[in-house]
């Protein structure tokens, strides 16, 4: 087998399976370590007199996340939500998953998804940027953020130069595979997990800030 | 406290104490993005012409993070070196807003008591010389 046969042969499900059963170990692990928390509900009379959520107003947008960091939220949201749609939805991955599989997904026409592709890079340089020069990030930052970043980045960079075919094709390609698999593999296991602990977290665990039930809390918070 | 009694720190206690509680710090510590987005939500931040020493991720990162990192195995000057930080570089008004979700009032919360075990802890008639 040549080095493209196995670039996109078993390391593919290699890499699969390692993101698949890493993100439900780290799940798992979230779930171990807390517990459902025990709800004493006030009494039924006094739930009567609670007000009614009242609609969005203007100063609730202006005191947001977006009110106060309206560029952050955008590109970060640009970035995230590409980032996960264009792999999915690129041509070159369906043509495979049409060889192998016998079936296909909808594929964004090949400039828009170079059009996105390069938002994807140019998000990515974006958080560079404010690693390298906004002294407060600079203040926290270390190798292993910058790291995290040219993680996700090369596979977007290397996809893009590989579509316009630039330097030599296959060599592009084994290489932006190979950047692609260690993405999919290094997500359970580094930061980037917060794509999917971002959930578990942020709308279960009980805090102040909590944006869902908040059913849950630290396991070793033991219920006295 | 005196001198004599400032000198010995109970590593087995910190120890203790941070193994409790590790199955969140490992979290928290790991779920930190470094995104410094936590920083306009505290007022000293702001207060303090956005000095960087005042932002929440940075307190818990360089007090918790290097407590966490080396294990409990510190001495008393590094908890001296930290008392300012989770004292009076916060006041733990809960007002400090984490994108991801960390609770980071708790965290140096944990890190004061921690301190407290050890005697480290501001005192009335410190005045401002241990900041």
């Amino acid at each position: 087998m040549d080095i493209y046969g196995l670039v996109r042969g078993p390391l593919v499900w290699i890499a699969l399976g390692v993101f698949v059963l890493g993100l439900v170990y780290q799940a798992q692990q979230f779930l171990s370590a807390t517990r459902k928390r025990e709800v004493v509900l006030p009494p039924a009379s006094l739930l009567g007199g609670l007000e009614l959520p009242k609609p969005l107003s203007l100063a609730d947008i202006s005191n947001s996340f977006f009110g106060v960091y309206p560029v952050i939220t955008v590109v970060t949201t640009i970035f995230h939500v590409f980032l996960i749609m264009l792999p999915i939805f690129v041509l070159g991955h369906n043509v495979l998953l049409e060889e192998s599989f016998g079936f296909s997904l909808f594929v964004f026409p090949e400039r828009v998804a170079h059009f996105l592709t390069l938002l994807v890079v140019l998000g990515g340089v974006f958080f560079l940027g404010r690693r390298l020069f906004i002294y407060r990030v600079q203040a926290i930052s270390t190798v292993y953020d910058y790291l995290i970043i040219a993680i996700v980045v090369v596979p977007f960079v290397t996809g893009y130069m590989a579509g316009q075919q630039w330097f030599s094709y296959e060599t592009v390609l084994i290489i932006h595979i190979l950047a692609g698999e260690l993405m999919l593999m290094a997500i359970p296991f580094t930061k980037l997990k917060h794509g999917l602990l971002f959930f578990l977290y942020r709308y279960q665990m009980n805090y102040e800030h909590c944006l869902g039930s908040g059913s849950r809390v630290w396991s070793y918070n033991q219920a006295k | 406290m005196s001198d004599q009694e400032k000198k010995a720190v109970d590593r087995a206690e910190i120890s203790r104490m941070l193994d409790k509680k590790a199955p969140e710090m490992k979290r928290v510590l790991n779920y930190c993005l470094h995104c410094s987005l936590c920083a306009e939500s505290c007022f000293l931040y702001m207060s303090h012409d956005g000095d960087p020493q005042y932002m929440p991720s940075y307190k818990v990162i360089n007090s918790l993070g290097k407590l966490y990192k080396k294990k409990g195995n510190v001495d008393l000057e590094f908890l001296e070196g930290i008392k300012g930080m989770v004292w009076n570089n916060c006041v733990l008004c809960h007002r400090c807003y984490c994108p991801i979700g960390i609770d980071i009032p708790r965290m140096i919360d944990f890190t004061r008591s921690i301190c407290r075990s050890q005697g480290v802890y501001p005192e009335l008639d410190e005045g401002e010389s241990w900041l």
